[in-house]
Formats: C-alpha cells, sequence, structure tokens
C-alpha cells in the first residue's frame, strides 16, 4: 500500500489504486489477527504480569542526584515519580525527571563503538586505548568530565589517577555556580554550598537569584515556598530584583525590573542598612520604594530574614550577601561542597583548551560531556580536541564531541546503570536499573575501571564497593534498605560553623557598553543535554510559551526604540558573533538587557534537537558566562519562526475574569464565586459514590511544567512537531497558561494550570452526534475514543479549549520524527494509544481512578481521602494540584471550595466545573 | 401492435418490486445475524497450540486448581500464561520423556519462552481485569465455559461488547458466592434470583456505574 502520509501527493493513479484496493478489501472478510501470548520462561520473583513495580533510583541533574521512584510494568520503564524519602525530591518531580523515559527510549541513542564514524569494534578501542598509553604514566593524557560528586566515579578516577599518575582531570558544569563559589571564598575563604532554609523566612529578598527556576534544588526549595504560600500572618513577603523574569520573580510580591548593575547598587542598599558602610548607593529614582521598603522589612524580620544573590551577579554581591545574612541572622545552611574540584568550571574550561592548543596532550577522555558545544567558538575546541592523536568520547549520543573525537563509546542510560550520586547537601543514593542495557552500552564507571584495566569490572560491584568500605554495620542489611529507601541514611552533610570576613568594598559596577545579554539554561532542554528529548522541546518556556526554540527577549521599550515587533526575526551581534531568533518583548524586563536562553542550537543532538532554535553559548570570550556587554541588536534578514502554544485562542481582554488576582486585604471580603445556581437546559448529571473534583491552586504554582510532561508520560501523549504546533494543533492534556498583569507601575506575572474542567453541564456533549462525549456516575466527562468520528465539534463547544485532535496517528505510523515504534515501549499499558481521527482530553487520570477502584473495593471499602492521586497532582512540587471527592464533606478540595480565595473559571457560563480554582494572592504594602 | 410483455411480465414485476425492498431489508438482517455469529465472533473456535495442552485432563481429570498455573488471577488484570518453569514444577517429575512435551523443555533448557495462541481475546482498547471480577463472585466458568471438558482450549462465549454488557446490566443473573468462583462444576441454583440479589448487595456491587464507558474503555 502508498503511504498515507501527508506530505505524499496523491495523484489520480494511486487514488484509484487506493479505490480499487479499498473495494476488494470489502469482499474479504476482516477477520482479527491471530495473536500470540508470549509467558515468561522463568518469570522472576514478585513479578505480576501487567502491575506495575516500584524501584527506587537516582537521577542527576548538574551532576546533584535528585531521588525518585521509576515506575516499571512487565520490565519497562514507564514513568518517574518522586521519591518522599529522598530531601531533593520530596515525592515531587520536574520535567527532567520526568523526560528521562523518553530519552531512554530514543532511538537516536548511540548503541555502538564508533571509530571516525564507522562502527568498530571493542578490540580495535582496546588495541589503539594500549598503543596510545603505553610505556606512559599518564603523561600527555587528559580526563574531561561534568561536575562528578558520585562517590563510585569519584573512586574510579582516583584509580584512573593511580594507574596513569601524570593525567590531568578537568571537570566542567555548563550550568555552573561560579559567582557563588568565588563569593564564599570572599566571604568565608572557601567554596561552600549555602542552603537556604526558605520555609523559615518571612521575608525574602532575590537579587537575580532563582531558587525556584529548574536546578538541583528546585524541589525542596518550591516545597518549602508552597509551606509558606498561607493567607494571614504567616505570610511570607517575597522581594526581588532582577533584569530578565524568572519563576521566583513571578512569585514575589514586589518586583522590580533593573539592569544587573542597579541590582550591585540595591546589594549596596542593604548591606548599608545592615551597618555596612558601602558607600552610598545609586539607586535610580523608580527603584528607591522597593530597596526602602524590602530594606524596612528585612531589618524588621531579623533571624527570620533572607537575602539570595543570582549567579549573574559578581562574586562580592554574593559576598556581600553572606554577610547580610549573617547580619539578619538568616536561616541559611553552609555545607562543604560535594564538588571534588577546588578550580572554577570556566577556569578549567579555558584551561583545557590553553593546553590543547600547547598540545600538551597525546590522548583525550571526554567521559559524559559536551564541551564542543559548550564552549564558546572562541576557545575552538573542536580544532584542539582533533589534534590531540588518540581522543575518545563517551556519551549517550554521538554528539558534537563526538565529531570531534576519533573514537565514540556508547553510554548506558541512568535508567539502564548501576552507580551512586550525591545531593547538594551530601545525601547519597544509589543509581538503580530498572531495565538491561538496550544496547550493547557500559556506564561511565565502567569505561573509567576498564580503561584501567579492571577488565571485567561490573557497575554493580563497584557500587558495593565502594559502599562496603563506607557503610557500618551489616551491609546487606543496610544495601537492602538503601535500595528499597533510594537514600542512604546518615550521609548528609552537617552545616559549618564558619567565621565570616567583613566585606571588602563593593565595586561600582561598569556602565554596559551596548546592550546586556543575560544568559540562562533553557528552562525546557537546560544545558542542551534534553535537547533530542521531543517532550521537553515541546515542553513551553513558562513565560512566552514558546516551544521548539529559543526567542530573544527584550524589554518594550527597547522593542519600541528599535522598531521590533512580537515574532521578528533578530540578530544579536556581540564580538562579531551573531546570534538569530525570533525576538519576544516581556512586559517588566529591565531596559537595556536582553533575555537568552542557552542549551538550543545544537548541530548533533539527534533528529529532534538538531537545528532546533540558537547557539547561545557559542559568543562571547569568556566560557559559560552568565552576562555579556556591548550587544547590538537589529533586524535579521532571515525569517526564523517563533512557536508558542498559548497564541492560540485569544482572551479578548477577559485576562482578570480567568485568571484572577486578589492582594490579602482584599481576600477577608472577596467574593467566592456569585453562588448562584441558575437552571441549565442540559441532562441532570448522573451522581454516583464519588464525585471526582480538582482544584488547582494557582498561588502555589511556579510555573515549572512538571504536571505537563508528567502527564504526558502518564497518559501516552503524543508530540506532534513544530509545524503542527505553529497550525495550533499541540496536544497537552494540561497545559499552563501564563498571564501579564499589569498593576500599577509593575508587572504581576502569575500561572494557571488548566486540565479539562469536567464539566457538569458540558458543552461538549450535547454537541456529539455519536455520544462519544459522555458522563460517567463519578462526575467525568470521559471520552469515548471508538465512538469518536471527529467531528470536532465538542472542541469548537469547549470553552476552556482544554480538547486536542489527532490530526494524524501522531502515536503511530505518523508519529514525529517517525519516533513512534522506538516510543511504543514508553507507552502506559493502561492507557489506549488513541489513533487517527479521534478527539482526546484529560480524563483525570481515569486508569488511576480505575485502579484505586478496584484495589478499595476488592477490600469492600471505599477509596481513602488522598489514596487518588493523579499524574500531575504526584509531580507538583509545590502541591498546587488538590485532587479528590466532592461527596465527602471533610475532603480537601471539599474544604478548599469552601476558601475566600476559590473560583470558578468561566462560571457565567453555568458549566459547572469540576475543576476549579484558587486565586493567585499577593501581599500588598499596606497590609499590617 | 404487438403485446409489448407476455403476461408472465406482471409476475416479475412484482417481484422486483418486492425484492427491491426486501433486499436491503435481508442484506442488514443477514449483516446483523453475521455480527453476532460465532463466523465473526470465533466463538467456539479452537486454536492449534505449540503443545496441545489439555485442560480437560489437568483440570477435569486431575482437578488441579485454576490458580495453580494462572497465578495473576486473584491480583491483576491480566490472569497470567504460566511460564515454563510452572510446567516443569510437575513434568520434571511425570511425563519427563513426553513427545509431545518436547517443545516444553526446549523452551526450559534454552530459556526461549513458548508461543501460544491467544483463545479468548478483547480488543486493545477494553480494558478487562480479571482480578476485580473473580474477587466480586464471577466464577472463571462464566466466561471461560467448560474448561474442565475442553480437550484443546476454545472460545466459550461470543465476547462482543453486547454480551458484557448482559452481565454488566444484570450481574445478579451470573454472580455466585466467593468460595466458588473457581469451581467449576458450579450450577446456577434454583434460587438465583434471590441469591444473586442477596450477593450483589454483600459484595456492594454499584449497578449503576458498572455500564458507564469508562468501567471498560479509557
Amino acid at each position: 500500500m502508498p503511504s498515507l502520509k501527508p506530505q505524499s501527493d496523491l495523484d489520480r493513479r494511486v487514488a484509484l489504486k487506493l479505490l480499487a484496493t479499498a473495494m476488494a478489501a470489502t469482499m474479504a472478510r476482516c477477520s482479527r489477527p491471530e495473536e500470540e501470548i508470549v509467558p515468561y520462561a522463568k518469570m522472576p520473583e514478585g513479578l505480576v504480569a501487567g502491575e506495575p513495580m516500584r524501584f527506587a533510583t537516582t537521577l542527576a541533574l548538574s551532576g546533584y542526584g535528585r531521588g525518585f521512584v521509576g515506575i516499571s510494568i512487565d520490565g519497562r520503564p514507564i514513568k518517574i515519580e518522586g521519591n518522599p524519602k529522598h530531601p531533593f525530591s520530596l515525592g515531587a518531580t520536574d520535567i527532567f525527571a520526568e523526560a528521562e523515559v523518553m530519552s531512554l527510549y530514543d532511538p537516536d541513542r548511540s548503541t555502538a563503538i564508533r571509530h571516525d564514524e564507522a562502527i568498530a569494534t571493542w578490540d580495535a578501542f582496546s588495541a589503539d586505548w594500549g598503543q596510545a598509553t603505553r610505556a606512559q604514566n599518564g603523561h600527555g593524557l587528559a580526563l574531561v568530565t561534568n561536575r562528578v560528586v558520585s562517590p563510585t566515579t569519584l573512586a574510579r578516577i582516583a584509580a584512573f589517577k593511580n594507574r596513569y599518575p601524570s593525567m590531568r582531570w578537568y571537570r566542567y558544569e555548563p550550568v555552573h555556580d561560579d559567582a557563588a563559589r568565588a563569593g564564599a571564598r570572599l566571604a568565608f575563604g572557601r567554596v561552600v554550598t549555602s542552603l537556604p532554609r526558605w520555609s523559615e523566612a518571612d521575608v525574602v529578598l532575590s537579587l537575580g537569584a532563582d531558587p525556584l527556576g529548574h536546578g538541583p534544588d528546585e524541589l525542596r526549595m518550591a516545597r518549602a515556598y508552597a509551606s509558606r504560600r498561607v493567607l494571614g500572618a504567616k505570610r511570607q513577603r517575597i522581594h526581588a530584583a532582577e533584569a530578565v523574569w524568572t519563576l521566583t520573580g513571578a512569585a514575589a510580591d514586589f518586583r522590580i525590573p533593573t539592569t544587573p548593575a542597579v541590582i550591585v547598587e540595591i546589594a549596596r542598599a542593604v548591606a548599608n542598612a545592615c551597618g555596612a558602610n558601602l558607600g552610598s548607593p545609586q539607586i535610580p529614582e523608580d527603584a528607591e520604594h522597593f530597596v526602602e521598603r524590602a530594606s524596612r522589612e528585612l531589618m524588621a524580620a531579623r533571624g527570620k530574614a533572607l537575602v539570595l544573590a543570582g549567579e549573574s551577579q559578581p562574586a562580592e554581591v554574593h559576598a556581600i550577601c553572606h554577610w547580610i545574612n549573617a547580619q539578619l541572622g538568616a536561616p541559611v545552611d553552609h555545607l562543604p561542597s560535594q564538588d571534588a574540584v577546588e578550580n572554577d568550571h570556566a577556569f578549567e574550561l579555558v584551561a583545557l583548551a590553553d593546553d590543547l592548543h600547547a598540545h600538551r596532550f597525546r590522548s583525550v577522555i571526554v567521559a559524559d560531556a559536551n564541551p564542543v558545544y559548550d564552549a564558546p567558538d572562541s576557545l575552538h575546541l573542536a580544532d584542539g580536541i582533533a589534534s590531540v592523536p588518540f581522543s575518545a568520547h563517551i556519551g549517550l549520543y554521538c554528539d558534537e564531541t563526538a565529531m570531534a573525537c576519533h573514537w565514540h563509546l556508547p553510554l548506558s542510560h541512568a535508567l539502564e546503570s548501576w552507580g551512586d550520586s550525591r545531593a547538594l547537601d551530601g545525601t547519597a543514593s544509589i543509581v538503580q536499573p530498572l531495565i538491561q542495557t538496550l544496547y550493547p552500552t557500559r556506564t561511565r564507571d565502567e569505561y573509567l575501571a576498564w580503561l584501567v584495566g579492571e577488565d571485567v569490572a561490573k557497575a554493580y560491584d563497584l557500587v558495593r564497593k565502594t559502599w562496603q568500605s563506607n557503610v557500618p554495620g551489616d551491609f546487606e542489611a543496610n544495601w537492602r534498605k538503601a535500595l528499597n529507601d533510594g537514600v542512604i541514611a546518615n550521609t548528609a552533610a552537617t552545616p559549618l560553623a564558619l567565621s565570616l570576613k567583613r566585606p571588602a568594598d563593593l565595586p561600582r559596577a561598569a556602565t554596559p557598553r551596548g546592550m546586556s545579554l543575560a544568559m540562562s539554561p533553557d528552562p525546557s532542554v537546560w544545558d542542551g543535554r534534553f535537547a533530542n528529548n521531543a517532550w521537553l522541546q515541546e515542553c513551553s518556556e513558562p513565560f512566552t510559551k514558546q516551544v521548539w526554540g529559543n526567542a530573544i527577549r527584550i524589554a518594550p521599550g527597547d522593542a519600541e526604540r528599535l522598531g521590533i515587533a512580537d515574532e521578528d526575526t533578530v540578530d544579536v551581534e556581540i564580538d562579531g558573533k551573531t546570534i538569530t531568533a525570533p525576538a519576544i518583548s516581556m512586559p517588566g524586563q529591565a531596559d537595556g538587557v536582553i533575555g537568552l536562553h542557552w542549551g538550543q542550537g545544537r548541530l548533533r543532538a539527534g533528529r529532534i534537537g538538531t537545528g532546533v532554535g540558537a547557539r547561545v553559548c557559542g559568543i562571547g570570550a569568556h566560557p559559560l558566562a552568565r552576562l555579556l556587554d556591548g550587544a547590538v541588536l537589529r533586524k535579521s534578514a532571515r525569517s526564523v519562526p517563533f512557536r508558542s502554544t498559548q497564541a492560540h485562542t485569544r482572551l479578548e481582554g477577559r485576562a482578570e475574569d480567568i485568571f484572577q488576582i486578589a492582594t490579602l486585604n482584599e481576600l477577608g471580603h472577596a467574593n467566592a464565586g456569585t453562588g448562584r445556581r441558575p437552571p441549565s437546559l442540559l441532562p441532570v448529571p448522573p451522581k454516583g459514590d464519588y464525585a471526582w473534583a480538582m482544584v488547582v491552586d494557582t498561588d502555589a504554582c511556579i510555573g515549572c511544567n512538571a504536571c505537563v510532561v508528567a502527564c504526558q508520560a502518564e497518559n501516552n501523549v503524543p508530540v506532534v512537531g513544530p509545524e503542527e504546533i505553529s497550525q495550533g494543533r499541540d496536544m497537552h492534556w494540561l497545559r499552563v497558561d501564563a498571564y501579564t498583569r499589569p498593576h500599577g507601575y509593575i508587572e504581576r506575572r502569575g500561572f494557571q494550570p488548566v486540565p479539562c474542567m469536567h464539566c457538569e453541564y458540558a458543552p461538549c456533549e450535547p454537541v456529539c452526534p455519536v455520544e462519544a462525549s459522555v458522563h460517567d456516575h463519578e462526575g467525568l466527562n470521559v471520552q469515548v475514543y471508538n465512538r469518536c468520528i471527529g467531528t470536532r465539534f465538542c472542541e469548537a463547544n469547549c470553552p476552556y479549549k482544554v480538547r486536542r485532535f489527532n490530526w494524524f496517528d501522531y502515536s503511530g505510523d505518523q508519529a514525529y520524527a517517525g519516533e513512534g515504534e522506538a516510543l511504543k515501549a514508553q507507552h502506559n499499558p493502561d492507557v489506549s494509544a488513541r489513533g487517527r481521527g479521534v478527539m482526546e482530553k484529560c480524563n483525570y487520570c481515569l486508569q488511576r481512578i480505575s485502579r484505586a477502584r478496584k484495589a478499595a473495593e476488592k477490600e469492600n471499602r471505599k477509596i481513602a481521602e488522598g489514596e487518588m492521586i493523579t499524574a500531575c497532582q504526584a509531580a507538583c512540587p509545590t502541591r498546587a494540584i488538590h485532587f479528590g471527592d466532592l461527596n465527602r464533606t471533610d475532603s480537601d478540595v471539599s474544604n478548599l471550595r469552601k476558601a475566600p480565595q476559590h473560583y470558578v473559571l468561566l462560571e457565567e457560563l453555568n458549566t459547572r466545573p469540576r475543576t476549579t480554582y484558587l486565586k493567585r494572592v499577593f501581599n500588598s504594602d499596606d497590609q499590617g | 401492435m404487438a403485446q409489448l410483455f407476455r403476461p408472465g411480465a406482471n409476475s416479475i414485476a412484482v417481484a422486483v418490486i418486492v425484492a427491491l425492498f426486501a433486499a436491503p431489508v435481508a442484506a442488514v438482517a443477514l449483516t446483523y445475524a453475521l455480527w453476532d455469529s460465532p463466523y465473526a465472533t470465533d466463538q467456539n473456535l479452537t486454536r492449534a497450540q505449540p503443545v496441545p495442552f489439555s485442560h480437560a485432563h489437568h483440570v477435569g481429570d486431575l482437578g488441579l486448581d485454576c490458580r495453580m498455573c494462572h497465578t495473576g488471577v486473584e491480583q491483576a488484570a491480566s490472569a497470567g500464561i504460566p511460564s515454563t518453569h510452572i510446567c516443569m514444577t510437575c513434568h520434571s517429575k511425570i511425563w519427563t520423556n513426553a513427545r509431545m512435551l518436547a517443545p516444553v523443555r526446549a523452551s526450559y533448557a534454552s530459556g526461549k519462552p513458548l508461543h501460544w495462541q491467544r483463545v479468548n481475546r478483547v480488543p486493545d482498547y477494553v480494558f478487562f481485569d480479571h482480578s476485580i471480577h473473580v474477587a466480586k463472585g464471577i466464577g472463571c466458568s462464566v466466561c471461560h465455559g467448560p474448561v474442565q471438558k475442553m480437550a484443546l482450549m476454545r472460545q466459550a462465549q461470543p465476547l462482543t461488547m453486547g454480551w458484557c454488557l448482559e452481565c454488566h446490566r444484570h450481574p445478579q443473573k451470573y454472580i455466585r458466592p466467593q468460595d466458588d468462583v473457581f469451581d467449576m462444576y458450579w450450577r446456577t441454583p434454583f434460587d438465583q434470583p434471590e441469591q444473586g440479589a442477596r450477593l450483589v448487595r454483600q459484595y456492594l456491587i454499584h449497578t449503576d456505574h458498572l455500564t458507564d464507558c469508562s468501567i471498560c474503555h479509557r
């Protein structure tokens, strides 16, 4: 049969052939294909076919481990959930952890050893490596890694050093903490990891910091943040001064957009208020009130006040923040850094480039790092590595660095590996595999062991060896407990008692030449390592809702001055290098600052990530810089599309009804809905044992998107690709809408997760000609895929725009980039994969309700409160999503529906949604 | 002018007119009849298996319990087809050299699984769960028929949605005491209307919900 793909041009002959085939096919009986049942030859112990099994494991972000629980069905890992016992997960996940199952099954993963691009053998590599290191003690041998905190890997690197004493180890992390490290050196004379105890702070001032943004500490911080979103006097007050929008800035009560230079002056002013006498601060007029209020509130909340500096601030600001925190008695723990290397990250990368160009190496091993992409072009790392006679790259993908190296060795994914890691505070946990390696790959530890001649070393034995010597008591019992819990007990570091140096002078920031570039890791693909993950590429940027690319974010003032409209393609030129991307103006961004995300523009990521967006890390002379000056912005001759998911439906100026905000003072006499229940012409919905409902707390939501990716993983939501997104055909069952609300002279932003509302009087139901959209007795508005004929009437009639249509066979033969076949292994077998021409939408994780109901009914009881947890609810780090039974008057959702900040989306339509909202609440200036 | 039509033409015309009306009706009726017939549903179809496993022998003659081999039936959606190791629990002791068991021994030796032909099949969009049916007093024989008499396994029921719904609408007709679920010789008692209604109440089965689409499709 000819292909039915949309791009195939169907001419008359093909059409007639198809017609004839179809007619002939109707003559034959359409018999069901025979199906085989293939049971195990030897069933693994404890396995029940088709039932999920849960294993604690560890996934790393920027080197630091966070403990999660992997769910596997019939031996296939299908979902990642949080591990409540791990202090840096606390039961929640983020988008990167959720998307790891997608990476595991990524068909673009490297599957074979390669030598100069051609598939090679172990023996050939072994011979070449022996040749390269023969009669050497490691002279001219370099090892390049990202940040390593894993005790086992550190032991392997120590063994490597032992075998080759003169080798040099370079470690750098693209999303580094060099400014914080340098600041700690200035303040304490040593590098420390400072972990704020956010929940203990009554007042927080963020100076360009983004503790609620993505990173290894996000989940812990977000949970602490949510714990203080109470209504009343105990509510935390957050002040933020920042150049570009961060999730922390959006969460702040008082935020001011300022250039990085002004943030230094704000730090000076706050330090002076604490008694530092650092000269008079030069605060612009519009920031005076902000600074005065922040200083006053910080002083008033001594012992419960916290100041945080961002990574784009110079070391001196970090040092002064340490000093201010000490004066305020701020709740911050200073812990020994888990990073094993004393040198800063950018320094190490420059040193590597210098040593490469000085031809100091005869062999280079790059282990699970991509320096060719991460380093700026000015370092010429690709040429440097290519000039080394023996070079080998160990990685998940044949990426840019693999291109520059002679050898490439395929790496096992974390979900196939044994290993270990440490969290920011030193909490150790085991990386436990959920599946055997899909391809003939090895782990980083196994490769390092193999390179020093430990030929048969298995990662499992290497990890056990590390902990056998480190854990007192009965090792086997402790090992099993560590695997079961997902944390190794008593491994967190104790806070240090440090003596603080009085701050030296805070240098005045020079007036920037041209515009400043504020750069940060991409909120979807991080430093680029997730660029080939289609879920993450289609996970929208929190503020612009952009997918499949990065944008040049500019202040509206600059846009007007330069005559740049939204979605115009612009060039940013800096030191002769140009970045071309669509521009988008961001109300609330500081004038003179350009916001950019790095991590896109990969040259060799795979069929998903290659060529998406613009490469930002290639510019500048300083590698891994967060802030650059001297940028020039102009309209581009090229045209790059801006793809976003929110502009599909226009609000017509009704944002204040839809995304409701209130100040704490207003809430006392706020109207929690009209309370009227006007009659409806629609049939009365059936009533049953349960009345499922969801309440989404937009006050707690920080816009991290974890729920979106969790929903995608749980419900087999397909990826549609950039072209389909451009036509408004996104498939996410749960979207997070971003709202901008001008409030006086400041911008307020907020996020609103929108799943299906499960209206009691659902407008989608009466318009369906085939009753594919129907109600069940538990209040769910369900979509019956096998009845659906694809009229899309329901989608047109849905006022919330939550219905999604399969224009093509996104889950099967027409999957984006042909990933369908590989991703079948990821699919949740409890959920149908929807075919072409079928409408779909959120069903409150019906499969989980069904599982909970069956478990309860087998025990002749009702589903307990809190027993049924949706995928989005489980993922949420701030617990903004509440789910439960309205038939119980004491349930969480029943209580929240009585809260003063409760409201119903588009209540005037009388749809009686089961999904309702809590207003975004801001502290105000005048409250007591 | 000569007669254009012969005398029989009237009868032919009547027959044609009747046929014009009758044929579509008959075609629809035939389609419906075929739709539910064993021809379309594969009811009573016996499939060839790699090993001619006889339920008649193992269940009927030896009296093995269903759960001996179908280990998942009380916990999971799938009852589970036994692994080769379960077969070899007995067949490493008895009939160790039987020719008909050669594929089982080969699978045991090589670790490669046996490939059975599926007999009872519902479509992929039906999420049938054995464990809840077994827990709520629906016996194996209700759907699988007199397995203890089947030398080779065959599909005993049509497994159409209408057939499923018959029981979901009137579970009291089919429900039995939980203790008798695995009893292949259970007969509907004369007081089934009363006993069934009592068991439905006792097992807390809520019939209103049982015909929701979302009970089986998601």
